[in-house]
């Protein structure tokens, strides 16, 4: 009857409780960083200026979105950038200019991804090996292989495939708007659909959930598997928009993917969080690198900034009850 | 008949294991499952709800012969154990929890959320629990969380739900609630098996009684039969007197050597004070959550004081820390033995002096030979069923671990000794020794404190006993005022207050 009260009292306030306090904290901060911006540039608060900010949150949104799933599991998905290198990599050279390659070689460089997860996620479970150490071998691997294939971009597409990063719709780039169409189904799959339930058990209690009957190795492996594709639409999307592949293209995404992630709310110990938040910790990063832009940092004092962000991020959404 | 378990048999590389034992539930029969920590009631339990596959025997289940390949076969055809540590995910709301993996779904195979909802409040509302379906687990009493799991018992249709332990963690105001909704289900023909310690508890609800021990069936019968002595010896098999060793007399107890003053940790202790003498075994009783580990870790300092002092051996500090209390001579043998205590990778002589390792040798080489000599003589004090110094310590009995962290801390321990759970998964026969080693230990002048759950064990071993109770301290008993009923009034006491603010 409580549960009856609930659905028929202020429904507004009674939602309004429910929302996680990290999402408020990172509207908070996306609100200051804009205040922090008008004040650091008049080129800031233009449209234009937003319109690019939202353009260029594409690749890292996609990576950061595959990476989101694979962190609720309370998994880590460290192949993700030399994947992105090794995808952008065969894009450009498989495609060659040829404009009647592009289609299947975008589907197919995307099926690899995923199929590469899906490797990631199963070695992981069945071989009882965490997934830090499983991916960052797959990472080895994946950049040998890229390297193998060739040492310097290589490849070249037709002029048409830019429009996925450069073309726009009213404005609005349509990598972008592919990127927010991506985190609205990840929200329907994580929340509407019983396998999007099972990523959150797996992440919450492993044991519990394979008592229920969910199977562990499926969860895991469909969650790797998103997050290979995803990796891999980045790594299509960046040769896009730079126009060809290049052997270490995905340099730096790692620990890019996950900063929105842990910035966003989604806990590292699995099981809580979501797409909502990483998408708004990605355009805080966005955001960020086009003020530190205007103010004419140095991008190595971007790395710096943005290793300083994930530490505190973790450390502000660490439980701190348990300090044993 | 709705289990029909016949000479089911489970052998393990550790100590636990089942021989052969008989065991049958009736629809719409309460059975209590009973025996000592050890005596194989959960390997019996894992086996009929499918989380091991018996050596041998024969299991039927609803009048079919079964068997199980996974858990989930098992509770798809009507069994739900509701284990202590409860299956459930803190960080999804109640209405998510009662329906993991079995989600309602609309057309489109999407979870229909309103239904979920509704669902779960009509069966939470059937079980009289007042629980807002959209609230996360997290924020729910223990109390409610059972609850919880009851639902999801119920919409999975259980024929057959196992509680385990289900009232270690209740005060007594919930224990009643909770055996409410078991004389429910009871009357909706689902049987009930029902694991308890406490005996008083088994006569209320029980319709049948069923005592395992060293993974032997001893009996069953109905509960109209058996009475308590005939339970507890049943239980043991043996006398009481047999198994715990005479108490101190006055003249034994000497000065207190530790003294803990107004301590505070955090949320879980709010001010407890207690001191322990020389000669003596102080209980510390309490529910699981009540303070006590926190207390421990205080006073060792292995948790950071948040206020108060403790005095030891005459030396007061208010910032305690494990190398000066180990300076001090205190020793702490912690309640997870693998996880705090055993180097586990290690051997048994290194684990023996890991705590005194510059007595060992004055000389920055470790003393290899001294070391061994030093464990060679405590394998001999305390019957360490071990080849040697040299063996590996993750090959010996949960008993002949905790013997050899006893043996560690009493070549270290000069004036105290916390024990944490100390007999905790060892068998009937190890704990006898334990308790006997514990005494010898206060004889020889040592103050011993030690946590324990077990209420035999604290009636039996302690001459003083300190109750906490949600971090405060509720009561203290000594001589003849310690009874399991006397703790267990100071242990709950508060508790029911506590609930009842809750649920206001």
């Amino acid at each position: 009857m409580s549960a009856l009260a609930g659905v028929a009292g202020p429904s507004v306030w009674r939602a309004a409780r429910h929302i996680p306090v990290s999402l408020l904290i990172v509207t908070g901060l996306l609100v200051l960083l804009i205040v922090i911006g008008f004040a650091a540039s008049p080129r800031f608060g233009t449209v234009n200026n937003f319109l690019n900010i939202f353009q260029q949150s594409a690749a890292l949104g996609f990576v950061s979105l595959g990476q989101t799933i694979v962190v609720l599991t309370a998994g880590i998905d460290l192949s993700v950038g030399t994947m992105i290198s090794l995808t952008s990599n065969f894009t450009s050279g498989w495609i060659n200019d040829d404009p009647n390659m592009v289609i299947p070689v975008v589907a197919g460089v995307i099926a690899l991804g995923a199929a590469i997860g899906v490797v990631n996620g199963a070695l992981s479970h069945y071989l009882r090996v965490h997934p830090l150490i499983v991916t960052l071998g797959m990472a080895a691997i994946l950049q040998g292989s890229t390297l193998l294939y060739s040492l310097a971009p290589v490849g070249k597409v037709p002029d048409g495939f830019e429009n996925f990063a450069y073309g726009r719709l009213f404005g609005l780039s349509y990598g972008g708007l592919a990127m927010l169409a991506l985190f609205a189904l990840a929200g329907v799959f994580l929340h509407r659909t019983r396998t999007g339930a099972a990523i959150y058990a797996v992440g919450g209690d492993p044991r519990s959930a394979r008592l229920l009957g969910v199977s562990v190795a499926r969860t895991m492996m469909i969650a790797y598997g998103i997050s290979g594709a995803c990796a891999a639409l980045a790594g299509v999307y960046l040769v896009s928009r730079m126009g060809s592949g290049d052997p270490w293209r995905g340099d730096g995404f790692d620990l890019a993917s996950i900063t929105p992630v842990v910035v966003g709310g989604t806990a590292l110990s699995g099981g809580r969080g979501g797409p909502l938040g990483t998408l708004l910790g990605v355009f805080l990063i966005s955001l960020l690198a086009n003020i530190l832009n205007f103010l004419d940092v140095s991008t190595f004092y971007q790395w710096i900034v943005q290793g300083l962000i994930i530490i505190v991020a973790v450390a502000i959404h660490v439980d701190k009850g348990r300090r044993t | 008949m709705i289990v029909e378990a016949k000479r089911i048999s489970k052998a393990f590389p550790g100590v636990r294991s089942l021989d052969g034992v008989d065991f049958f539930v009736a629809a719409g029969e309460v059975q209590a499952l009973l025996g000592e920590n050890g005596a194989g009631k959960s390997t019996l339990i894992k086996i009929i709800a499918g989380a091991y596959a018996p050596d041998a025997g024969e299991l039927r289940f609803d009048g079919k012969d079964v068997k199980w390949s996974s858990p989930h076969e098992a509770q798809a055809a009507g069994i739900h154990v509701i284990y202590q540590e409860l299956a459930l995910f803190p960080e999804m709301t109640v209405a998510q929890n009662i329906f993991v993996n079995r989600e309602p779904r609309n057309g489109l195979r999407m979870i229909d959320a309103r239904a979920m909802r509704a669902r779960g409040a009509a069966l939470l509302e059937q079980l009289g629990a007042a629980i807002d379906v959209n609230e996360k687990v997290k924020r729910l009493s223990v109390a409610d969380c059972q609850m919880v799991e009851i639902a999801r018992a119920l919409n999975s249709d259980a024929k057959l739900i196992v509680f385990d332990e289900p009232t270690a963690v209740l005060g007594g105001h919930e224990v009643e609630l909770l055996f409410a909704i078991v004389r429910r289900l009871k009357q909706r023909g689902v049987a009930i098996v029902f694991i308890s310690h406490r005996l008083d508890e088994v006569f209320e609800i029980a319709d049948r009684a069923t005592v395992l021990k060293d993974g032997k069936l001893v009996g069953s019968a109905p509960i109209g039969n058996l009475d308590r002595d005939k339970l507890v010896s049943m239980m043991i098999g043996r006398n009481l007197a047999d198994i715990y060793p005479a108490k101190a007399e006055a003249g034994e107890i000497g000065k207190t050597v530790v003294e803990a003053r107004d301590v505070v940790v955090g949320t879980r202790v709010k001010g407890v004070s207690f001191e322990a003498r020389e000669g003596e075994v102080l209980g510390v009783a309490g529910m699981v959550g009540a303070g006590r580990t926190e207390l421990a870790h205080a006073v060792f300092g292995s948790l950071p004081l948040d206020s108060g002092s403790i005095r030891l051996a005459g030396q007061a500090t208010d910032k305690p820390s494990p190398a000066r209390s180990i300076a001090g001579g205190l020793g702490f043998l912690t309640e997870d033995r693998k996880g705090e205590g055993l180097f586990m990778l290690l051997d048994l002589a290194a684990n023996i002096t890991a705590p005194v390792l510059d007595t060992v040798g004055p000389s920055i080489r470790l003393d290899r030979s001294a070391e061994k000599d030093i464990a060679r003589k405590q394998i001999q004090k305390y019957a360490i069923a071990a080849p040697g110094p040299e063996a590996s310590v993750v090959t010996l009995s949960g008993g002949n671990q905790q013997k050899v962290l006893l043996g560690r801390w009493v070549v270290s321990a000069r004036t105290a000794l916390i024990l944490d759970e100390p007999t905790r998964g060892v068998d009937v026969g190890a704990k006898v020794e334990i308790y006997r080693i514990i005494r010898q230990l206060a004889r020889q002048g040592l103050a011993i404190v030690m946590i324990s759950s077990e209420l035999p064990e604290i009636v039996g071993l302690c001459d003083r006993v300190i109750v906490l109770c949600e971090g405060r301290k509720a009561g203290e008993l000594a001589g003849p005022e310690i009874t399991e009923n006397a703790v267990l009034q100071l242990a709950v006491a508060r508790s029911d207050e506590a609930s009842g603010r809750r649920t206001a």
